[in-house]
């Protein structure tokens, strides 16, 4: 074990910390856009939205994002149509290939999560809304949303942990993100054991920062599960 | 003891149900009610489980759509129409919202908001549907937290309050809303024994107030002091319908003498 090594990739590595976290915030950020529109398409009642956000759901959960990221940055250009378009300054960036696989990715599972928080909100209290006159949209905003905000915030604290840990994915293509950075200090010293501990390590160290922003929304937001008891 | 002074029969007409059939499924679960409820009214519909007064009610503030038949609110009637697949649905869904505001619901299951106060409870509706301007709104809503007995529990959560409690909280809801009529579907059905006599204590004095109230119960004697007509429900039609004196006391349909007194052996 080479300690010295170890310590000195260390400022290296944290070099890569603005690239990942920048991948995960606006990754999540466009992620949560995506998963509330997809989640109130599949709620709609419109048959053809349901479907097709059904399908979007199934299509980017059920493939490796390995497989997107692929896809999105070796694929399209393959298209005169996409090369032709404005797009192309965006596709022919890595970086904006790996958000957008990102984004699709966190933004079907997150779009379950707030569908499944939607249906789980107590139907006594959305009756207790329209009873007093509410209007749909305002329900929605009032009653069901801040509600099931609330009940989706464990599961979507495993979101931004999965998501801060697929973000090493986008190496693959290459970003010098966190991951990226050690394989090419590994490349150079083969110290592979040592580069990729301090490697886990700063991931460790995001992700339990990352649970406790979580865990601090979780209790500013729900005084009421405070007072229990 | 108190009793409700009978209709008056040239007060104007609060609620008025016409010919009202509901289906869930294949299931007819009003075949044909009809019930008017005048300015100052207190009516109680009674009946065995599954006899249609929960879904009655529920029709008059559109929680269910009927079938068919006419609800009128204030002079106002409800417009319906067919949906797709034959089903009834309201013809204008603002209509319907609007109406709404006028009708207080008081639910067997107390319904508070869980993420909000009891005092966020109260203003919630007046300040977001009415329009009235918060401070107003909390003001008014303090009063009527008094006026229950759970002022001091304002700044609780449903979740610290006891069933009892939590239903108070319900009832100063509705009435933030100054509805022309209140609702009260089974209001103490889910409480604790000890806790159902603060209930009807509030409930009675809105009676003595003159406000016009719609009730499910099934408290026979609190049906019978604070009445000014009782209705029978039997599978979804009216079996009898009077003066609490007469219809609980002495009702001409054996069925609803049977129904007493399986009621009143356990203490109503």
């Amino acid at each position: 074990m080479n300690w010295e090594l170890m310590w000195d990739s260390v400022p290296t590595l944290l070099g890569g910390v603005p690239v990942t976290l920048e991948l995960v915030g606006l990754a999540l950020l466009f992620g949560a856009a995506v998963a509330f529109a997809a989640a109130l398409l599949r709620l709609s009642g419109n048959p053809v939205a349901e479907r097709l956000m059904a399908a979007y759901v199934f299509v980017f959960r059920g493939t490796p994002l390995l497989v997107q990221i692929f896809l999105i940055y070796y694929g399209l250009g393959q298209f005169e149509a996409v090369r032709g378009s404005f797009l192309w300054t965006f596709l022919r960036e890595p970086f904006w290939c790996a958000i957008l696989a990102l984004t699709l990715n966190t933004g079907a599972y997150t779009s379950e999560i707030l569908r499944g928080a939607i249906l789980s909100v107590p139907q006594g209290q959305i009756e207790a809304a329209r009873a007093c006159g509410m209007s749909r949209t305002l329900l929605f905003r009032r009653i069901v949303l801040p509600i099931a905000i609330r009940q989706m915030l464990p599961a979507y604290g495993n979101e931004v942990i999965l998501m801060v840990k697929a973000s090493s994915l986008a190496s693959t293509i290459t970003l010098l993100e966190i991951t990226g950075i050690a394989r090419k200090i590994i490349a150079q010293t083969f110290a592979v054991f040592e580069i990729f501990i301090v490697a886990g390590s700063i991931y460790l160290l995001l992700n339990f920062l990352a649970s406790r922003l979580i865990r601090y929304a979780e209790w500013r937001m729900t005084p009421y599960l405070r007072a229990r008891g | 003891m108190h009793r409700h002074p009978p209709t008056n029969p040239n007060a104007p007409e609060a609620v008025i149900v016409d010919n009202l059939h509901k289906r869930f499924g294949p299931l007819e679960v009003l075949k044909g009610v009809s019930l008017t409820a005048r300015e100052g009214d207190v009516i109680t519909l009674i009946g065995s489980s599954g006899s249609g007064k929960s879904t009655l009610l529920r029709c008059i503030n559109m929680l269910e759509v009927p079938d068919e038949g006419r609800i009128v609110i204030g002079g106002e009637a409800i417009g319906l129409k067919k949906g797709r697949g034959g089903r009834t649905i309201p013809a204008d869904a603002r209509q319907v919202d609007r109406l709404r505001t006028r009708l207080g619901m008081v639910f067997q299951n107390f319904n508070l908001w869980t993420h909000m106060t009891i005092l966020e409870n109260v203003i919630e509706a007046p300040v977001h549907v009415l329009g009235v301007p918060k401070a107003e709104a909390v003001d008014r809503a303090r009063k009527l937290l008094d006026k229950v007995g759970i002022l001091a529990k304002a700044d609780s959560y449903p979740v610290q309050l006891s069933g009892g409690q939590q239903q108070r909280a319900a009832i100063a809801r509705a009435l933030a809303m100054q509805p022309k009529v209140m609702l009260f579907d089974e209001p103490t059905s889910a409480l604790d024994p000890e806790l159902v006599g603060e209930v009807l204590l509030v409930i009675r004095q809105l009676a003595e107030e003159g406000n016009t109230m719609i009730l499910v119960t099934h408290e026979m004697g609190f049906a019978r002091e604070v009445a000014s007509e009782v209705v029978f429900l039997h599978q979804g039609r009216i079996e009898e319908q009077g003066p609490p004196d007469r219809v609980l006391v002495n009702p001409e349909s054996e069925r609803v003498r049977q129904f007493l007194s399986r009621h009143l052996s356990n203490g109503g």
